[in-house]
C-alpha cells in the first residue's frame, strides 16, 4: 500500500515537473506583467454572448463561473462556495461566496445567477442544451440558489465552467438589447483581472482586480495579451522574451520541440482535460462510398494514425480509441480495435466492392498542421486505392460545406465537456441530424439502438449503470465506424519557466491567471 | 529577325535569363518524367538536412517528403500558373484595348473607365478575395492573376493602337473598305507584338510572384505542388529547417529573375525598330 | 484647371460606387457567412442561434434591400456596423488606418527617393560598375517575394542580431511619451517599411534610369549641351524634370499595390494596419468591414490619382487636361 502510494507521488511529480515544484516548493510572489499570445484575435471579450476560444482563454480570466474544475475534472469552488446534490440528483442548491462584487462595485448576487440562466438561454446554445433539463431556478436568499432538474442527470454538475456559464451582471444587461449593447465592449465581470484596454490588432490588457474575493488573489499586476497573426513570428516574439506564454495552439506544432529545448523554458500538455479535444473525420454516411460500413472500417485501417501523432503532433495525444476520450468520463480503453494495417485495408475495400470512385476530401483550415495532417492522410488513403481530390476552403467554406452535408471526407476536432452526454452523443443520435451545423451529426449515421443507449445513459443512476451503457455504444459505434476517429489532442502550453501556477485546472490558461504568478 | 537575335545575345543579362530559363522550361517539361514518384510522397525521416543521406540532396520537409522532387515538379506548376495567368490576361488586356484605342470616342472612355476601376481596387487585395469566393484551386488562382494583371495589357495596346491608327498603311486600309477587325488582326496588332511581348515576359514573372504570395497566405491549391506552395508550408518551421523555404525561394527567384532579364534584353532589342518607326 | 478638377471627382464618385455595388455582391458571393463562422467558432450552434445571428447582421433581408441601406449610408458617410466587432466600421478602420498610412507613406518615401536616387545614379554612370551594380541589385529586389525578404529580416535583425524589434508597433506597456515614443515606433517601422520599400525601391530604380537615359538621348539635351551648360545644370533642370513624368505616373498606380502589399508585410511584423484587417474582414466574412477597407483604400487611390494628375500638371503643362 504504502510502495503504491509513494509510485503514485513519484509519478505525479515525474508529470507535474514545473508547475508542481512551483505549487510545492514556493511561496507565490504578487507582482509582476504576463505577457501572453492570443490567437487568433478574438472578435469580443463578452463571454455569455461570444464563446469562440480566444474569448474563452482571455474573457475567462475577467468572468467567473459558479464552478471549476480540477484536471480529474471534480468540482471546485467558483462563486459557489459550497454545493449539495439531494432528491436522488434531481435538485442540486448552490451557497455563493459573500464577497464577491462585479467590477464596477455592485455586489454579486443570487439574482445575479437568476439572470444569467435566462440571458445565457438565448445567447449560447450549448448553455442551451445544457439547462434542457431544468425546470426552475430558484433564489431561497441573496446568496443561494436552487437548480430543480426534470429528471437525475449526472453531468449536470459539470457545466458551471466560466466558459459554458459566466456569471452576467443584471444590473448592466437587464431591460437592453444585448445584440448591440454598447457594455460589450468593455466587459465587466468578478474574476480576478478587469478590462482595461484593447488597441483592436495589438493588444489586449488586463489588470488586477484588488477586491477578488479570493484574498490575497491574484497576482500579477497586468496581462497583456498580444496579437501577432504570423505563426513564425509568434515563435520568434517568444524566442527574444517579448511574452513569456504561449498558449496551446498559439504556434504550429512543428516548433514545439525547438521552443521545448531553449533555456528556461517550460511545457505541460495539461489543462485541456474539460475539454478533451478529440479529432476525427466526418465520412458521410448518406451517399458515395463512403456509405458503406466496410469502406468505413478500410478507412480506418489505412490511416497510419502513429505517424500522425509522432510526425505532425511531435509525440503530442493520444491515438483515439474510439467516440469518447481517455479523459472525458466513462472511457474504456479495452474496446481499442484498430491498428494500421494497409493489406487489410484493401481487403475491406475489395469486398465493399470500391472501384476508384472520386472521393471529396477536406482538410481543417486551421493552419500549417492542420494542412500537413491533411497531407498525410490523404497520401495514407491513396495508398490503399482510395481515389482522393482534396477541396480547399477557408474557414467559412469549411463550416458551410459541413453544415450542408457537401463533403466526403471532412476533417474536425470537437470539444467533450468531461463529459459523453455533453459532448460525445451529439455527434452520433440521429435526432441531432439537421442542417446548418457543423457540430451536430454531421455526418448523419442513424441506428435506434444507438439513440436509445445515449438517451438511457445520459439520464441513469448512479454512475456504474452509466458506464455500462457507454460501453455498449462505445462497441457499436467502433464497429460500424459512423466518423474516423484520429486522434486525442494535446495542446502544449509553452511558458518560460518564471511563470509558476498558470496551469492548474482542466481548463488551464482560460482561468489560469486567477493563480499563476511571476518568480522574479 | 537575325538582327533581333544579334541585339539579344549582345546583352549579357539576356543570355544569362535565357540560360536559366531553358534550364527551368527543361526541369518543368522533361523533369516528372526522369522522377516520377509523387512530391507528396513521405519517403524519408522528417526534417532531413540536404546531402545527409545519399539521394537527397535538399533534405526532406516536415512530413519527410523529398524536397527535390517538390522542386522538379514545382517548376510545371509554378511556371504553368505564371504562363496560363498571363495568357488569359493578355486574352483579356489586349481586345479591351484595341478596341478602345481603334474605336476612340465614347466607346473608349468607357473602356478606360472600366480599367480604371480596375486599377483602383488595390488588386493583390482583390486576389486574395476572387480566390476566397471561389476558394483555392489552380483554377480560381490562375483566374484570379488574370483578372488583376490585364489592365496594363489594355492601357500599353490602346495606347499603341491610337498611334498607329494614324499611319498612312492603316488609314489606307481603311479607305479600300477592309472591316474594322480585319484592320485590327491584320494591319495594327502585328505592329504593336513588341511591346507586348516584353510585357508578358515581366506579367510572368509577376505572376509567378502572386502565386507565391496566395500561398503564403495559405491560399495555394492543395492538390498541386508548386515553388510558392512550398515556401508557404515551409515558412513555419524556418527556424529548424530553412532548407524547405529556402530552395524554392532560391528557384521562384531564380525564374522571376530570368524572365525579367529576359524581358530587358527583349525591350532593347525590339525597341530601337520601334523608335526607327518613330515612336 | 477647377472645371478639371471639378470634372476628375464626378467621375471618381462614379468608379466609387462602382467598386462600392461590385464589391457587395463579390462578397456575398463567398462561400459562408458571418453567421456560419461565428456559430463555427461557437462550438455549438442551433437553429435558433444562426437565425439570431443572421437578423443581427441584416442576412434576413432580400438582397436588395441589403444594398440600399449600404449604399444609402455610403451617401452620409457612414460605412455601417461591424457585428462581429461590435463597433461602427469608420472606428475600425479610423483607429487602423494611421498605421498603415504610416506603414505605406514611410515605405513608399524609401522607394521612391531611394529608387529616383539610384535609379539617376545608374543612369549618368550607364555601363559602367556603379550601374551593373545598381541595376543587378534593384532586380534580384525585385524578383524576391515580399514575404521571403521580411522573414529574412526578422531572422537577422530581431532574432540573430537582436537589434531591432520583430513584431508590433509600439513596445506594448512601456508606456514610453514624446520622443522616446516616436524613437519606438520608429524602431518597428524599420523592418516593416524597408521590406515593403525595398520591392518598390528596384521598379522606380528601373523605371527613372531608364526614363533619364531616353530624355538625355532627346533634342532638347543636346541642344542645351551643345549651349555650352554644365553636366549638373543639365541633369538637374532638364533631364531630371522630364524623366520624372512616367516615375510619377507610376507612382500613382502604385498607391494601391502598397495597400495590397501591406497586407502581406503587416501579417509578418503583426503591423496593426487596414491590410490585415481587411482580410481578418475577409475570412470571418465581416461584411461590412471588408466592404468599408475596400471603399476607404479605393478613395485613397483615387484621390492619390487625383494628386498625381495636378503634380503632372504642374511638371509638364503641355499636358492637356481632359483625359
Amino acid at each position: 500500500m504504502l510502495k503504491k502510494s509513494l509510485l503514485g507521488l513519484l509519478i505525479a511529480t515525474g508529470i507535474a515537473t514545473c508547475i508542481a515544484e512551483g505549487a510545492m516548493a514556493q511561496t507565490p510572489k504578487a507582482g509582476g506583467v504576463a505577457n501572453v499570445i492570443i490567437q487568433p484575435e478574438p472578435p469580443g471579450l463578452m463571454l455569455a454572448i461570444t464563446q469562440n476560444g480566444p474569448t474563452q482563454m482571455v474573457s475567462g480570466n475577467i468572468y467567473d463561473g459558479l464552478l471549476r474544475y480540477s484536471p480529474k475534472l471534480e468540482p471546485l469552488p467558483g462563486l459557489a462556495e459550497s454545493w449539495t446534490i439531494t432528491d436522488e440528483g434531481k435538485t442540486y442548491t448552490f451557497k455563493l461566496t459573500k464577497d464577491a462584487s462585479w467590477h464596477d462595485g455592485k455586489p454579486f448576487t443570487a439574482a445575479d445567477v437568476l439572470f444569467t440562466v435566462e440571458f445565457i438561454k438565448q445567447t449560447n446554445p450549448r448553455a442551451r442544451a445544457n439547462l434542457a433539463q431544468v425546470e426552475s431556478v430558484t433564489a431561497p436568499d441573496p446568496y443561494t440558489v436552487v437548480f430543480k432538474l426534470k429528471q437525475a442527470f449526472g453531468p449536470f454538475i459539470g457545466i458551471f465552467e466560466v466558459g459554458s456559464m459566466p456569471m452576467v451582471p443584471k444590473h448592466i444587461y437587464d431591460g437592453i438589447d444585448w445584440k448591440t449593447a454598447p457594455a460589450n465592449n468593455t466587459p465587466i465581470g468578478t474574476g480576478p483581472y478587469m478590462f482595461k484596454e484593447w488597441q483592436k490588432g495589438s493588444f489586449i490588457k488586463l489588470v488586477k482586480n484588488p477586491k477578488y474575493h479570493v484574498k490575497g488573489k491574484p497576482y500579477l499586476d497586468e496581462i497583456y495579451w498580444h496579437v501577432i497573426p504570423d505563426a513564425a513570428a509568434r515563435s520568434v516574439a517568444f524566442e527574444t522574451g517579448k511574452v513569456d506564454i504561449l498558449p496551446g495552439g498559439s504556434v504550429e506544432n512543428f516548433d514545439v520541440p525547438r521552443l521545448s529545448k531553449l533555456k528556461d523554458v517550460c511545457v505541460t500538455g495539461k489543462g485541456w482535460e474539460y475539454f478533451g479535444p478529440l479529432a476525427w473525420m466526418w465520412l458521410n454516411n448518406r451517399q458515395g462510398p463512403t456509405a458503406n460500413k466496410l469502406f468505413r472500417q478500410a478507412v480506418m485501417y489505412a490511416l497510419d494514425r502513429d505517424f500522425a501523432k509522432n510526425v505532425v503532433w511531435n509525440g503530442l495525444g493520444e491515438v483515439a480509441v474510439g467516440p469518447i476520450s481517455s479523459s472525458t468520463r466513462f472511457f474504456d480503453k479495452s474496446l481499442a480495435k484498430y491498428k494500421y494495417d494497409p493489406a487489410k485495408a484493401k481487403a475491406l475495400l475489395k469486398e465493399a466492392g470500391y472501384k476508384g470512385e472520386k472521393v471529396r476530401f477536406m482538410p481543417l483550415p486551421y493552419g500549417e498542421t492542420w494542412t500537413r495532417w491533411g497531407e498525410a492522410v490523404r497520401q495514407n488513403l491513396q495508398d490503399v486505392g482510395i481515389n482522393l481530390e482534396v477541396v480547399a476552403t477557408d474557414v467559412p467554406g469549411y463550416n458551410q460545406k459541413l453544415g450542408e452535408w457537401d463533403y466526403d471526407i471532412g476533417f474536425s476536432y470537437l470539444y467533450q465537456y468531461g463529459d459523453p452526454a455533453l459532448g460525445v452523443g451529439r455527434s452520433y443520435v440521429s435526432t441531432n441530424i439537421a442542417k446548418g451545423s457543423p457540430f451536430n451529426n454531421v455526418e448523419g449515421y442513424s441506428n435506434p439502438e444507438v439513440d436509445r443507449l445515449f438517451a438511457e445513459a445520459a439520464v441513469a443512476f448512479p454512475d456504474s449503470k452509466r458506464q455500462e451503457l457507454y460501453n455498449q455504444v462505445t462497441k457499436i459505434l467502433i464497429d460500424e465506424v459512423p466518423v474516423a476517429w484520429l486522434l486525442e489532442l494535446e495542446f502544449p502550453t509553452i511558458t518560460k519557466c518564471k511563470v509558476k501556477d498558470l496551469v492548474t485546472t482542466g481548463i488551464g490558461v482560460n482561468d489560469g491567471f486567477r493563480d499563476a504568478w511571476i518568480d522574479k | 529577325m537575325s538582327s533581333f537575335w544579334k541585339t539579344l545575345l549582345r546583352h549579357p543579362g539576356a543570355v544569362i535569363g535565357l540560360v536559366i530559363m531553358a534550364a527551368v522550361l527543361f526541369i518543368a517539361i522533361c523533369g516528372p518524367l526522369l522522377f516520377p514518384t509523387s512530391p507528396w510522397r513521405m519517403v524519408q525521416r522528417p526534417f532531413l538536412a540536404p546531402m545527409v543521406v545519399p539521394g537527397f540532396p535538399f533534405g526532406t520537409d516536415a512530413l519527410g517528403r523529398d524536397v527535390a522532387a517538390g522542386l522538379i515538379h514545382g517548376a510545371r506548376v509554378s511556371l504553368l500558373v505564371g504562363l496560363v495567368s498571363t495568357l488569359a490576361a493578355l486574352a483579356i488586356g489586349v481586345p479591351l484595348g484595341a478596341i478602345a484605342g481603334y474605336a476612340g470616342g465614347k466607346v473608349d472612355d468607357a473602356l478606360m473607365r472600366f480599367t480604371e476601376f480596375f486599377q483602383t481596387v488595390p488588386s493583390f487585395a482583390l486576389a486574395i478575395v476572387l480566390v476566397a469566393i471561389m476558394q483555392p484551386s489552380i483554377v480560381s488562382i490562375v483566374a484570379a492573376i488574370a483578372i488583376v494583371s490585364w489592365p496594363p495589357v489594355a492601357r500599353l495596346v490602346r495606347g499603341e493602337v491610337l498611334s498607329l491608327r494614324s499611319r498612312e498603311y492603316v488609314q489606307a486600309a481603311i479607305v479600300t473598305g477592309h472591316s474594322n477587325g480585319w484592320i485590327i488582326w491584320r494591319e495594327i496588332l502585328p505592329n504593336t507584338l513588341s511591346p507586348i511581348i516584353v510585357l508578358a515576359s515581366l506579367m510572368i514573372a509577376t505572376a509567378i510572384l502572386l502565386e507565391s504570395s496566395l500561398s503564403f497566405l495559405g491560399l495555394g491549391d492543395p492538390n498541386l505542388m508548386s515553388w510558392g506552395y512550398m515556401v508557404g508550408a515551409g515558412r513555419t518551421v524556418i527556424r529548424q529547417a530553412w532548407w524547405i523555404t529556402v530552395f524554392p525561394g532560391i528557384a521562384i527567384l531564380l525564374t522571376v529573375l530570368a524572365l525579367n532579364l529576359i524581358g530587358e534584353g527583349l525591350n532593347d532589342a525590339l525597341n530601337p525598330r520601334l523608335a526607327k518607326e518613330g515612336r | 484647371m477647377l472645371s478639371f478638377v471639378a470634372q476628375r471627382l464626378i467621375k471618381a464618385v462614379i468608379v466609387l460606387l462602382a467598386i462600392v455595388v461590385l464589391n457587395f455582391f463579390l462578397i456575398r458571393a463567398a462561400p459562408g457567412d458571418p453567421a456560419t463562422v461565428m456559430a463555427g467558432e461557437a462550438g455549438a450552434t442551433d437553429e435558433l442561434f444562426v437565425a439570431q445571428l443572421r437578423e443581427k447582421f441584416g442576412l434576413d433581408r432580400p438582397m436588395h434591400e441589403q444594398l440600399f441601406f449600404y449604399v444609402k449610408g455610403i451617401v452620409t458617410f457612414d460605412l455601417g456596423f461591424s457585428f462581429r466587432q461590435q463597433m461602427p466600421v469608420s472606428k475600425l478602420i479610423l483607429d487602423r488606418l494611421p498605421a498603415t498610412l504610416l506603414l505605406t507613406g514611410t515605405a513608399f518615401m524609401i522607394s521612391l527617393g531611394m529608387g529616383v536616387l539610384l535609379g539617376g545614379m545608374a543612369a549618368r554612370r550607364a555601363g559602367r560598375w556603379t550601374d551593373t551594380l545598381i541595376t543587378t541589385f534593384s532586380m534580384v529586389f525585385y524578383a524576391t517575394p515580399l514575404f521571403w525578404v521580411s522573414l529574412m529580416g526578422i531572422l537577422l535583425f530581431s532574432v540573430t542580431l537582436d537589434w531591432l524589434p520583430s513584431f508590433g508597433y509600439e513596445t506594448v506597456g512601456a508606456g514610453y511619451t514624446g520622443l522616446r515614443h516616436v524613437s519606438d515606433v520608429a524602431a518597428h517601422l524599420v523592418l516593416p517599411a524597408s521590406a515593403l520599400g525595398l520591392f518598390f525601391m528596384a521598379t522606380y530604380t528601373r523605371m527613372t534610369r531608364a526614363s533619364m537615359l531616353e530624355v538625355s538621348r532627346l533634342d532638347f539635351v543636346k541642344t542645351a549641351r551643345a549651349k555650352g551648360l554644365g553636366d549638373r545644370v543639365i541633369q538637374r533642370r532638364h533631364i531630371l524634370r522630364n524623366a520624372l513624368l512616367p516615375v510619377v505616373t507610376l507612382a500613382g498606380l502604385q498607391a494601391g499595390t502598397l495597400v495590397g502589399g501591406a497586407v502581406l508585410t503587416e501579417t509578418v511584423f503583426a503591423w496593426p494596419g487596414i491590410g490585415r484587417l481587411m482580410y481578418d474582414a475577409l475570412i470571418q466574412r465581416d461584411y461590412n468591414l471588408l466592404l468599408g477597407v475596400f471603399v476607404v483604400s479605393s478613395a485613397m487611390v483615387l484621390a492619390f490619382n487625383l494628386i498625381t494628375d495636378l503634380i503632372y500638371r504642374l511638371v509638364d503643362p503641355r499636358i492637356e487636361m481632359n483625359t
